[in-house]
């Protein structure tokens, strides 16, 4: 084939799924910086057809694993391959990472008292994060402790900036919420006040980012009344909102959070009982939107939802963790031999749309002819959008 | 019987000339489409010069325009397979149907040949896209080449 115009191979890019783009940066040092590009990252992200939903597991914390959901649903068993991945940023002995969070293709991590490590495990962009300022003020020195703490992790758009917000307390027993900024490379100082005295305790880790917010749910519910903390990541302010009034809140009941379809949804491990309650809230921050599903399968944990309505979730048993698909709308349930973890029981994972995109400190100066070179890109996605209607 | 059917003419790089229903290439090409609606072709005279489509291609395209204009009430199975027959081409054939469809702006037969394109680099390794696209000349220097290939020796 005869050399193609630029023009054409972005658009042909832009159908190629993030995964394999990945790899394609090494055929040539053109197909390199066309995939590179943020502008290019940043379309592809919104707009390209073939967005990949990865679940992305940490077993024992020196190698990373991929499972690629959409093909979870494909006949093709070829498709279904886990892809393994060692992180390149200097890990300690031993390692043990924690996922605390993730947001457009980046995944958050933090190893015990170390750094936080933000990382895009397809193009291998990272970021290490020393918290040594605030350990040191400490209630107990050196030790940030990571469990039932709402730690986040989210994107500013109305700055294009990365926010990594912990939280602690300090030695007079002060809670705090500090936040550092990728794109200034700073901890930043905000004094939003919380809705009312957390205490931390409890709290489901890690966030999850929606709609520009962090969003966390006591992994213990007592009251379904301002059940779910929310950071708004742009006015930097806290709020919470209700769950159910028919959930039931007792001690044997751990709740997490997932985005499902798009909306909110707050699950219920409910142990000692056959059955999962999931609520969908359709409508954000609608109260009466609220919609109850119930997955014929206790310890059910709902990862995704397809526009075919198959929710693929993943069950943890003490010797390992194994997915399953549930159709919502034929009320079947589906187990999956394939891909399965042996061990850890609560293993550290997460839930992402993968991306190519860079962080703030990978981006050289933004030239203006950049910004022009792109325009046909944007004409194109804007014929492409009302295409699809 | 109606009026009799509507034709404009086009004319290939080699100075062929393609005469074809007006109906089937406005339906497909936003050029044409323009050229027709802003008066610029004349029935009588104009012929649509196509300096950079062979015959071979314009012959192709224009096939696909009239299959998809006559067919297109077809099942959708029986349209894919037709389209797969269609693009059952080598990768020369498919960049010049490719460069005419962009310059004739047939936007669904785009998509099509996108789509194939995007198949044939799917898990591919560099070596044989490389060859496919051929690009003899990707640039990295040999030290980062090797480096490349150390590093991510699954991709090649």
């Amino acid at each position: 084939m005869n050399i193609l115009p630029v023009e054409l191979i972005h658009r042909i890019f832009l159908r190629v799924p993030a995964k394999h783009l990945a790899g394609l940066r090494y055929v040539s040092k053109l197909w390199y910086s066309l995939i590179s590009d943020p502008h290019f990252a940043e379309l592809h992200f919104h707009h390209s057809p073939a967005s990949t939903n990865a679940c992305f597991v940490i077993e024992k914390g020196t190698v990373a694993y991929f499972v690629d959901l959409d093909a979870l649903f494909s006949d093709n068993n070829d498709a279904l391959q886990v892809r393994k991945v060692s992180p390149r940023f200097k890990m300690e002995s031993p390692p043990h990472f924690e996922v605390l969070g993730s947001c457009r293709g980046f995944v958050l991590l933090h190893q015990h008292e170390s750094f936080l490590v933000v990382w895009n495990p397809l193009t291998g962009s990272s970021k290490l994060i020393s918290h040594s300022h605030i350990a040191s003020r400490f209630k107990h020195k050196g030790w940030l402790p990571w469990e039932d703490h709402p730690y986040g992790f989210g994107y500013d758009a109305s700055q294009d900036d990365y926010l990594v917000v912990v939280p602690w307390h300090d030695k007079h027993g002060q809670d705090h919420f500090d936040c550092f900024s990728l794109r200034t490379n700073s901890w930043i100082d905000f004094n939003a006040a919380l809705p009312k005295p957390l205490g931390f305790l409890h709290w489901h880790s890690p966030g999850l980012f929606f709609n520009g917010a962090i969003h966390w749910v006591p992994s213990i519910l007592n009251d379904y009344r301002d059940a779910i903390l929310i950071f708004d990541l742009k006015e930097r302010t806290f709020s919470m909102i209700s769950v159910p009034e028919q959930l039931e809140t007792r001690s044997w009941i751990y709740s997490g959070l997932a985005l499902l379809g798009g909306c909110l949804a707050l699950y219920n491990r409910n142990i000692g009982r056959v059955k999962t309650e999931i609520w969908v809230m359709k409508e954000y921050k609608v109260h009466s939107s609220w919609t109850l599903y119930q997955i014929p399968t206790f310890d059910f944990r709902p990862l995704y939802l397809s526009s075919a309505m198959d929710l693929i979730g993943k069950r943890y048993t003490p010797d390992k963790s194994e997915f399953y698909i549930y159709n919502l709308r034929e009320e079947r349930l589906q187990h999956f031999k394939y891909p399965s973890f042996p061990g850890a029981a609560f293993e550290a994972d997460a839930v992402y749309t993968e991306s190519l995109l860079p962080l703030p400190s990978d981006i050289k100066d933004k030239d203006e002819e950049g910004e022009k070179g792109h325009q046909f890109l944007h004409d194109f996605f804007e014929q492409l959008d009302v295409a699809k209607g | 019987m109606g009026s009799p059917v509507k034709k404009i003419m086009l004319c290939s790089s080699e100075k062929e000339i393609f005469s074809v229903e007006e109906q089937v290439m406005v339906q497909h090409s936003v050029i044409i489409n323009n050229m027709i609606e802003d008066g610029s072709y004349n029935h009588e005279e104009s012929k649509i010069p196509l300096d950079c489509v062979d015959s071979k291609t314009l012959k192709k395209v224009i096939d696909y325009c009239t299959h998809h204009t006559h067919h297109h009430n077809d099942n959708q199975e029986d349209l894919e397979a037709w389209d797969a027959q269609f693009l059952n081409v080598d990768s020369n054939g498919l960049y010049d149907l490719l460069m005419a469809a962009n310059y004739l702006e047939i936007r669904n037969l785009l998509d099509l040949i996108y789509g194939t394109i995007k198949n044939m680099i799917k898990g591919k390794k560099i070596d044989e896209i490389r060859r496919i696209f051929n690009i003899k000349d990707h640039g990295f220097t040999p030290e980062e080449e090797e480096q490349n290939r150390k590093e991510y020796p699954h991709f090649y």
